[in-house]
C-alpha cells in the first residue's frame, strides 16, 4: 500500500467516525453546556426579566433555604420518593408473580393492556380525570360512596394534610403497568425458572418461593425499576400543577413546581436556577447505583 | 394441593375485578362525562351513561365556542408537528450516536456513555432557563423550531441509548463481512444495520413520540400562542372553565386519542422499547 493511499484510507476512516461521533458530541455538549449555564445563573443576581450576570455567590441559595416553602417542598418530595416508589414496586412484584401463577389462560394479555394503557396518557389527562373523581362534593368517588349510604368524610386533594397522598395515588395508578412489565421480564430467565421448579419439587410454598427465590434473584430488575421511579417522582410536576397547583395553600407544593413559579411567574431567575440545580443534584445522587450497574452491563 | 389452587383462583379473580374497576372506571368516566350536558352532570348520576349524548361537546372543543375558546384543531396540529419532527430528528441522530457507543470500547466512548446515561435522567428544570434565553436570542420563540430543537436535545440521549442497545444485539459477523468487502462504516450503517433495525427504530420512535406528545413542563414554558400544544390547552381549560367537566373530558379524550391508538395498535413495539430502555441499558 502506498503512503498516499494509506493517508486516503485513514482520512476516510476519520470522516467515517465523525458521522457517528459529531451529533452525539454536539448534543451532549449542548446539554451539559446548558446545565453549566444554569449553575452559573444560580450564582448571579438575576431577579427580574432583564439579564443580570453579576456574581453573588450563594446569595440565592441562602434565600431559598430561608423560605419555609422550600422545606415544605423537601418534605413533599420525600413523601413522593418513598410513597411513590415503595408501594409501586411491592404491588408490581406481587402482581407479576400472580400473573405467573395464574391458572386461567388469557389473563395475562388482558391485564397487561388494562394496566399498561396509562403509559400512553399524559399526566395532564390523567390529572384532569382524577380531579373529577376526587372532587369532594360532586366527584365520582364520593358520589359512589353516598349511593351506598356512606357520607364520605374524605376531602381528597382539598384537605391540606392528606392532599399529597392522594396525588401519589394517581402516580401509582399510572406507573403500575410499567412497573409490572419490568418485573415480569426479569422473572423470565431460564435460570430463575429452573430454580423455581426445583423449589416447587422440594415442596416450598408459593410465598416462600417468592421471598427466598424470586426476589433475591431479580435484584437488578428491582434496582432499575426503583431508579426509574425515583427519578420520575423527584421530577414530579404535571400532576401537582394540574390537580392542585400546589394547593391548598402550599401544602402539595414540590421543588419542580416551586422552580417554575419562581422562575416563570416571579422572574427570580437566579433563585429558579438554584432550584433547578438542587433538583439535578438530587437526581444525580439517586441514579449513581444505576449508572454504575448500567456501565458494567454495557461494556461487559 | 386442591385447597391451595382454590385460594389462588380466588385471589386471581379478586385481583382481576379490582384492577378492572381501577383501570376501566377512569376511562369510562371520561367517555360518558364528555358526552353529557352541564345540566346532566349537575344532576349527579355520574355512572349512568347519558340518554342524550352531546356530540356537540366535541365540536365545541375542536372548533372552539364561547364556553371553550381555545379550539383544539390548531393545537393538535402544533403537537403533531412538534412531536413528529423532534422524534424523527432525535431517532436519526440518536441512532448514529448509539451505533458509535455500541461499537467503540475506548475510554472516550465510556466517558461519553456515562455522560449520555446521566443526560437521560436530566430534569428539565435544570436546563430550562438557558433554553428560554437561547430561544429568545435566536428569535425562535414564535416558531416551532425552538421547541423542536429543545426536544431534540433532550431526547437524543434516550434515542442513542435505546438504539445502541439494539445495535449491541446485532451479530458483528455481518459487519465484518462487509468490511472485508471494503464498505465504509457509513455504508455499513445505512445499508446493513439500518434495514435490519427497522423494528427497533419503530419502538424508539413510538416511545419518544409519546413522551414528547405528553410532555408538559417544557411545553408550558416555551410555547407561544402560536405553538401551544394540546397538553398546555388542557391545563388552561382546566384553569379557566372550572365547572365544565364535560368539555374538559372531551378535550382530554381528543388529546389522548393519538398516543392511545398508537399504543393499542403497536403495543408490542411499545413494550419492547420500554424493556430495552429499562433492562439492557
Amino acid at each position: 500500500m502506498t503512503t498516499a493511499r494509506r493517508i486516503r484510507v485513514t482520512r476516510e476512516k476519520i470522516v467515517d467516525r465523525l458521522v457517528f461521533l459529531v451529533p452525539v458530541v454536539v448534543f451532549v455538549t449542548l446539554l451539559y453546556g446548558t446545565l453549566m449555564w444554569t449553575l452559573y445563573v444560580s450564582f448571579t443576581d438575576w431577579k427580574t426579566v432583564a439579564a443580570n450576570y453579576h456574581f453573588t455567590g450563594l446569595k440565592w441559595y441562602r434565600f431559598l433555604v430561608a423560605q419555609p416553602r422550600f422545606w415544605v417542598d423537601i418534605q413533599n418530595n420525600l413523601k413522593w420518593l418513598i410513597l411513590g416508589v415503595v408501594p409501586t414496586v411491592i404491588l408490581a412484584i406481587l402482581l407479576a408473580y400472580l400473573l405467573e401463577l395464574s391458572p386461567f389462560r388469557g389473563v395475562e394479555p388482558y391485564v397487561r393492556t388494562l394496566i399498561l394503557y396509562p403509559v400512553a396518557m399524559s399526566f395532564i389527562v390523567t390529572g384532569t380525570i382524577w380531579s373529577w373523581m376526587y372532587e369532594p362534593n360532586r366527584g365520582v368517588f364520593n358520589t359512589l360512596l353516598r349511593s351506598i349510604g356512606i357520607e364520605s368524610p374524605l376531602r381528597f386533594v382539598t384537605n391540606p394534610s392528606t392532599a399529597t397522598y392522594w396525588l401519589i395515588v394517581i402516580f401509582i395508578w399510572q406507573y403500575l403497568g410499567f412497573a409490572v412489565i419490568i418485573i415480569q421480564s426479569s422473572f423470565r430467565t431460564t435460570e430463575l425458572q429452573e430454580m423455581i421448579e426445583a423449589a416447587t419439587v422440594d415442596g416450598a410454598s408459593r410465598l416462600r418461593i417468592l421471598v427466598s427465590v424470586l426476589i433475591p434473584n431479580i435484584r437488578p430488575g428491582i434496582l432499575i425499576l426503583v431508579s426509574l421511579l425515583l427519578i420520575s417522582t423527584l421530577k414530579v410536576f404535571d400532576i401537582v400543577y394540574i390537580v392542585t397547583f400546589g394547593g391548598p395553600g402550599i401544602s402539595t407544593d414540590v421543588l419542580a413546581l416551586n422552580m417554575w413559579i419562581t422562575f416563570f411567574q416571579q422572574h427570580l431567575v437566579s433563585a429558579g436556577a438554584g432550584l433547578g440545580i438542587i433538583i439535578f443534584a438530587m437526581a444525580f445522587i439517586l441514579i449513581i447505583p444505576y449508572t454504575i450497574y448500567a456501565l458494567q452491563r454495557w461494556f461487559e | 394441593m386442591k385447597s391451595r389452587d382454590t385460594t389462588l383462583k380466588l385471589v386471581v379473580v379478586l385481583t382481576l375485578v379490582l384492577l378492572s374497576v381501577a383501570y376501566l372506571l377512569p376511562i369510562y368516566v371520561m367517555v360518558i362525562t364528555s358526552l353529557k350536558s352541564v345540566e346532566e352532570i349537575n344532576q349527579g348520576n355520574y355512572l349512568i351513561p347519558t340518554g342524550n349524548p352531546q356530540f356537540s361537546n366535541y365540536a365545541e372543543v375542536l372548533f372552539g365556542s364561547d364556553r371553550f375558546r381555545s379550539n383544539m384543531i390548531p393545537r393538535l396540529m402544533n403537537s403533531a408537528i412538534i412531536s413528529v419532527s423532534s422524534t424523527a430528528l432525535s431517532v436519526f441522530f440518536g441512532a448514529l450516536g448509539g451505533y458509535y457507543l455500541s461499537r467503540t470500547k475506548t475510554t472516550f466512548a465510556r466517558v461519553l456513555f456515562v455522560l449520555v446515561g446521566i443526560a437521560l435522567y436530566l430534569p428539565y428544570q435544570a436546563v430550562i432557563i438557558p433554553l428560554v434565553i437561547m430561544i429568545a436570542r435566536l428569535k425562535l420563540a414564535l416558531s416551532y423550531w425552538g421547541m423542536i430543537l429543545s426536544y431534540l436535545i433532550l431526547n437524543m440521549p434516550l434515542a442513542a441509548v435505546l438504539m445502541g442497545t439494539f445495535f449491541l444485539s446485532i451479530p458483528r459477523e455481518l459487519e465484518e463481512a462487509a468490511e472485508v468487502d471494503g464498505a465504509s462504516r457509513v455504508q455499513i450503517f445505512f445499508r446493513i444495520i439500518t434495514p435490519i433495525s427497522l423494528p427497533a427504530y419503530a419502538s424508539v420512535a413510538i416511545i419518544i413520540f409519546t413522551q414528547v406528545w405528553n410532555e408538559f413542563f417544557l411545553a408550558l414554558t416555551l410555547s407561544s400562542p402560536k405553538t401551544q400544544t394540546v397538553q398546555v390547552v388542557m391545563a388552561e381549560a382546566k384553569g379557566t372553565t372550572l365547572v365544565l367537566y364535560n368539555l374538559q373530558m372531551a378535550a382530554a379524550l381528543i388529546s389522548v386519542a393519538v398516543p392511545l391508538v398508537l399504543f393499542l395498535l403497536l403495543g408490542r413495539y411499545f413494550i419492547r422499547g420500554i424493556l430495552a430502555g429499562a433492562l439492557k441499558s
